[in-house]
């Protein structure tokens, strides 16, 4: 079953995602959980995704191959992988994609294996579906890429059920049986949430290694900048559904531009800002409001703000671009820049990338 | 109680109405001790002072010097003990479930809205209604149906049969074929009696039946649980290996070693059933029951030396009652079957006019009067299903979370 | 503790339960009066001898007049070692009559065995990747039909219907047919249809609310982001976990039907089985026999369960032997 879609144009970005949409009929209304959203990875980079939970960001990652229950989601917008785009293919021609082009991994990694199969056999499962290897090959692969995601003794493991891993460990199993076809793409959603700290940076650092030993890029999934920091080489920064800010992880630390991402950077715990949070909630789903999704909680917030779609995203460096009303014509910028913020991530992110890369 | 919404049957303040701080007694056991009294001294006096072959309340009305009044009013009754059985079983039923939901009305109220949404469930209600006041009242108005050859194989209302089947057609015969009557609204036997009159007389034993095995099954299976859970240690290990053997016991093949030998009456068929239906309860009590005592209010009772019965009347009893309602109306209906299956056979009670009794006896003329077959089997069939179904709704009820597990 | 040590535990709990079984049986035929002693003293009474001497005689004859413990060892060493002694109702040893019902009861209970554990898991887990559609609902209505319509009187429709109205099967079994003939299974089709409608529907709601909740575990998503097809993901991810808490209910409601319902399904059908068998013995007032085919439906039960606890531990790698 080896993949033999047509059309794969080498050149072409890896994934190019424009103006996706995302919606589920629930009883109450249509919900609208991603709301045309364009985004782009490259080759070999890493792509964070940063958010508040609810902001839209999983559904988004998981409209990429649509593993969304479809009814009652329906997934709208141009899904292209190295120029094929993955709307027009049939369910069949899509399976042939997931795992073998696009992996994914998510974020409980304690409920994310079958409990009845051992280890190795759901890695050998995600191999064997689209490629015709034979049984011992695929098990040496298996027990190899145990072996290389950190799991000792991975050729005794290999017959060990999920229960008998560690959390920690079930995850490194997980980027095992997602590595195990060798995608272009690892979507790793919120890897690290629920694993405790240590174990936390371990497994960045190992995605960070298996990035650069297999050439992959990574959308990566999280609510956490200081996960960014350590990982990201781009960052689309999410709200309600919409992008707010995007650009590459020193403009975003660095300059943070909207009212939104800077305060995402003050809920970062060794800001020493406020760290109760973002005063207020998500809009209602079922009913977002006019004009820019972040308004009601904004407390830069204008008239202008409330009217109209959510404004255009307005480039204000080479690559970064700030989706609000005040960096348009006509507005003053100034009065959203948080100068104290900017400064301070300078040297706080300087610090990161050190912390990120010595190991 | 009033300021707090219940929002599931369990979380119930049952202070409310068993409120025993001491010696006061609930309004709910005053009523129970005024409804049991008149019943105790009623079998003590059957039991000392009627002879064997009196009847109890012509006997009674002897005694107290009322005989023409008992007779004007038709009290000539000889309840069995199973009938003094089954009275008090009906008195614990309005008096411990039925008398506290009108006490709670909220509670009532929100338990009645979870139930309605569940339509076949409501249809199971009023069928049970129906069996349960037929089955109560029906033999206090309807005479225990009689041989009558010269009434044999009448067809019931809106059907007819080909004259030649029928000894003596009471209704209406045209082209050759005998027409019911209202007399028979589902026709007679071979022996000519009421088909409606047998099975309302056969509501009777399902409901003695449901009650008293209910009752009993009850009874031991939450002593059994909360002794085990509370004595903890070998005591429980031993308590709970018994009760594995009694689950794992084949008790259908046991009773019938029981009939071989001793011969079956339904008090027989209801002890045995029930001495051996009661594991399951007695092992989902005393989980409960563990769980119970690891909970905080508990654990600070215990400190202030409230007694262990205080803790099982008052936490683990109505934590565990709506599990333990629902786990029991989903008993009943095998006990039910049971009863028909040996009376099919002939093995029942051959003095009782049960519906597996008139389902075998219509047997050999089924091809030319099936109303014999049908109308007990479809009786029966429709108080298994209703009971079934209302467990059914019971469990989705009392359990909102698998509820919310289900929609999402 | 390991998995053999669990085995043998278990096994030998077993053992303790059909000892358990086989007392209260022991005590139950022993404080029972028994009517072939009253025969004697009665038939002495009519004869002028003295009713008492002829009681005597009659319990010495038959053993009864040895010590308690001394019979109840007797009873158990001829219980263990099969000597079931002589069936009068039938003119052979009852282990031989036994054997001869259990050949016509296998002859259903095999298919019928077999047709349910094979459509009931298929059509709950059906239910449950359609659940609350029509054919849910369809599936459901089927599941509480089936459970709650009384094995007997639905075997009696059937039969008036198929048998005697249409002329489709035979009325009356035919012992002497070859069991791997068409004839048989004409003759059968209907105690096996009777049978799986009864023991289908639990079986399917189990597996039908089991497998919802696997449906839409995270392991599913997992599956479906390899690319495993909805096929395969519902034949291994679904059904396999399903097996788990499915083995603890399957076995036991089987045999609640077995032990509950062979001996109705056979007197309807006329199947001169082990349940037939259990009946005439009864009628017959056969002594031996009757307690000898208790003792069989009393052993199928044991084992059953033992089987069920075993496969469940096999079936559920999480299980701990520490915690039985």
């Amino acid at each position: 079953m080896s993949s033999n879609l047509p059309d794969f144009d080498e050149d072409a970005p890896l994934l190019e995602v424009e103006d996706l949409s995302t919606t589920f009929r629930t009883d109450a209304g249509t919900l609208l959980a991603v709301d045309g959203i364009d985004f782009t990875v490259r080759k070999g980079e890493t792509v964070c995704i940063v958010g508040e939970s609810g902001s839209g960001k999983t559904v988004a990652t998981e409209s990429i191959t649509r593993l969304i229950k479809e009814p009652p989601g329906q997934v709208d917008g141009t899904i292209r992988n190295k120029g094929l785009n993955l709307m027009e293919l049939s369910e069949k021609e899509l399976r042939s994609i997931r795992g073998n082009n696009i992996a994914h991994i998510f974020q409980n990694p304690q409920e994310a294996m079958n409990h009845c199969y051992t280890v190795g056999w759901q890695i050998v499962e995600a191999l064997r579906v689209h490629q015709d290897v034979p049984k011992k090959e695929a098990r040496a692969r298996a027990i190899d890429l145990l072996d290389r995601v950190g799991i000792a003794n991975a050729s005794a493991r290999f017959n060990d059920y999920p229960h008998e891993f560690s959390g920690g460990q079930k995850q490194r199993a997980m980027i095992a049986m997602a590595l195990v076809a060798e995608p272009d793409l690892l979507i790793a959603d919120e890897p690290t949430t629920a694993l405790d700290v240590t174990v936390q940076a371990q497994i960045l650092r190992l995605l960070n290694e298996l990035q650069e030993e297999y050439g992959m890029s990574i959308l990566f999934v999280t609510h956490d900048l200081g996960v960014v920091a350590e990982i990201a080489d781009r960052v689309i920064v999410m709200y309600s559904g919409k992008v707010m800010e995007r650009g590459d992880v020193f403009q975003i630390f660095e300059q943070p531009a909207h009212p939104y991402t800077q305060a995402l950077m003050r809920c970062l715990p060794d800001k020493g800002v406020d760290t109760g949070g973002i005063p207020g909630q998500l809009p209602d789903p079922l009913d977002p409001p006019d004009g820019c999704r972040f308004a009601p909680r904004c407390e830069h917030a204008i008239e202008d703000c409330t009217i109209g779609e959510q404004p255009a995203e307005m480039e204000i460096d080479s690559d970064h671009e700030v989706s609000c009303v005040f960096y348009q014509h006509g507005y003053d910028e100034s009065v959203v820049r948080d100068r104290e913020l900017e400064d301070d991530t300078a040297i706080e992110d300087s610090s990161t990338e050190v912390g990120a890369t010595d190991d | 109680m009033a300021t707090k919404k219940p929002d599931r049957f369990d979380q119930v303040d049952w202070d409310e109405f068993t409120d025993s701080t001491g010696l006061s007694i609930s309004i709910n056991t005053k009523l129970m001790l005024v409804a049991a009294l008149p019943l105790v001294a009623l079998y003590l006096f059957d039991r000392f002072r009627v002879g064997e072959r009196e009847k109890t309340f012509p006997k009674l009305g002897e005694d107290l010097g009322l005989s023409g009044l008992f007779e004007t009013l038709g009290l000539d009754y000889n309840p069995s003990n199973l009938d003094y059985l089954f009275i008090f079983t009906i008195f614990v039923f309005l008096i411990y479930l039925v008398l506290p939901l009108y006490q709670n009305p909220r509670m009532t109220k929100y338990y009645w809205s979870e139930f309605k949404r569940n339509r076949p469930a409501v249809v199971s209600l009023v069928w049970l209604g129906i069996v349960f006041v037929g089955g109560l009242l029906g033999p206090l108005f309807i005479k225990r149906p009689e041989q009558d050859i010269l009434r044999g194989h009448q067809p019931p209302a809106f059907y007819h049969i080909s004259e030649n089947h029928v000894p003596r057609c009471l209704g209406e015969v045209s082209n050759g074929r005998c027409h019911g009557t209202w007399a028979h609204p589902l026709g007679t036997t071979q022996g000519g009696k009421d088909i409606l009159d047998v099975i309302i007389h056969g509501m009777t034993i399902s409901m003695k039946i449901a009650f008293i095995t209910t009752l009993i099954v009850a009874t031991i299976g939450i002593t059994f649980g909360t002794v085990s859970a509370f004595s903890g240690g070998w005591v429980d290990e031993i308590m709970m290996r018994f009760t594995d053997i009694v689950i794992s016991f084949p008790t259908f093949i046991l009773f019938l070693l029981v009939l071989y030998i001793y011969g079956a009456t339904l008090g027989m068929f209801i002890f045995v059933f029930a001495i051996f239906s009661w594991g399951g309860t007695a092992r989902y009590v005393r989980s409960k029951a563990l769980s119970v005592t690891e909970e905080e209010f508990i654990k600070a009772t215990n400190i202030s030396g409230a007694s262990k019965y205080r803790i099982i009347r008052k936490h683990v009893v109505p934590n565990t009652a709506s599990s333990i309602i629902t786990q029991l109306t989903l008993l009943i209906p095998g006990f039910i079957l049971f009863e028909a299956q040996l009376a099919f056979l002939g093995l029942g009670d051959s003095e009782l006019p049960s519906w597996g009794q008139l389902i075998a006896s219509g047997r050999s003329d089924l091809s030319f009067a099936p109303w014999i077959v049908l109308a007990p089997g479809f009786v029966l069939f429709l108080t298994i299903l209703a009971f079934n179904f209302l467990g059914d709704a019971l469990l989705d009820a009392l359990n909102p979370q698998a509820e919310a597990e289900a929609d999402k | 503790m390991g998995l053999g040590k669990y085995i043998t535990a278990r096994v030998a709990w077993a053992g303790i339960v059909s000892l358990v079984i086989v007392t209260i049986a022991f005590i139950l035929m022993h404080f029972a009066p028994n009517p072939a002693i009253q025969q004697a003293a009665t038939d002495a009474a009519l004869q002028g001898n003295d009713p008492q001497e002829a009681i005597e005689r009659a319990e010495e004859l038959r053993g009864l007049d040895r010590p308690i413990h001394v019979q109840y060892l007797d009873f158990l060493q001829n219980v263990y070692t099969l000597n079931w002694g002589w069936s009068e109702y039938r003119s052979q040893p009852v282990p031989q009559a036994l054997l001869e019902g259990l050949y016509y009861s296998a002859q259903y209970s095999v298919p019928w065995t077999i047709l349910t554990l094979l459509i009931g898991p298929l059509v709950g887990v059906y239910s449950a990747i359609n659940m609350y559609s029509w054919k849910d609902h369809l599936a459901t209505g089927f599941a509480f039909f089936g459970f709650a319509i009384p094995n007997f009187f639905f075997g009696i429709i059937l039969l008036l219907v198929f048998a005697i109205w249409l002329g489709w099967v035979p009325v009356i079994y035919n012992p002497d047919v070859a069991v791997f003939s068409l004839e048989n299974i004409r003759q059968l089709i209907l105690p096996v249809f009777v049978l799986v409608t009864g023991s289908i529907g639990g079986i399917m709601r189990v597996s039908r609310n089991e497998s919802a909740e696997f449906l839409n575990a995270d392991f599913m998503k997992t599956a479906k982001a390899k690319g495993v097809s909805p096929m395969r993901a519902y034949a291994y991810h679904v059904m396999r976990p399903t097996m788990v808490p499915l083995s603890t209910t399957v076995v036991g409601q089987l045999l609640a039907i077995f032990l509950g319902s062979s001996v109705l399904v056979e007197v309807v059908f006329g199947i001169p089985g082990l349940g037939r068998l259990t009946f005439n013995a009864l009628i017959n007032q056969d002594t031996n026999l009757v307690l000898g085919s208790l003792l069989v439906f009393t052993f199928i039960g044991v084992v059953g369960n033992l089987i069920e606890d075993l496969v469940f531990t096999i079936l559920d790698p999480r299980i701990s032997y520490d915690d039985r």
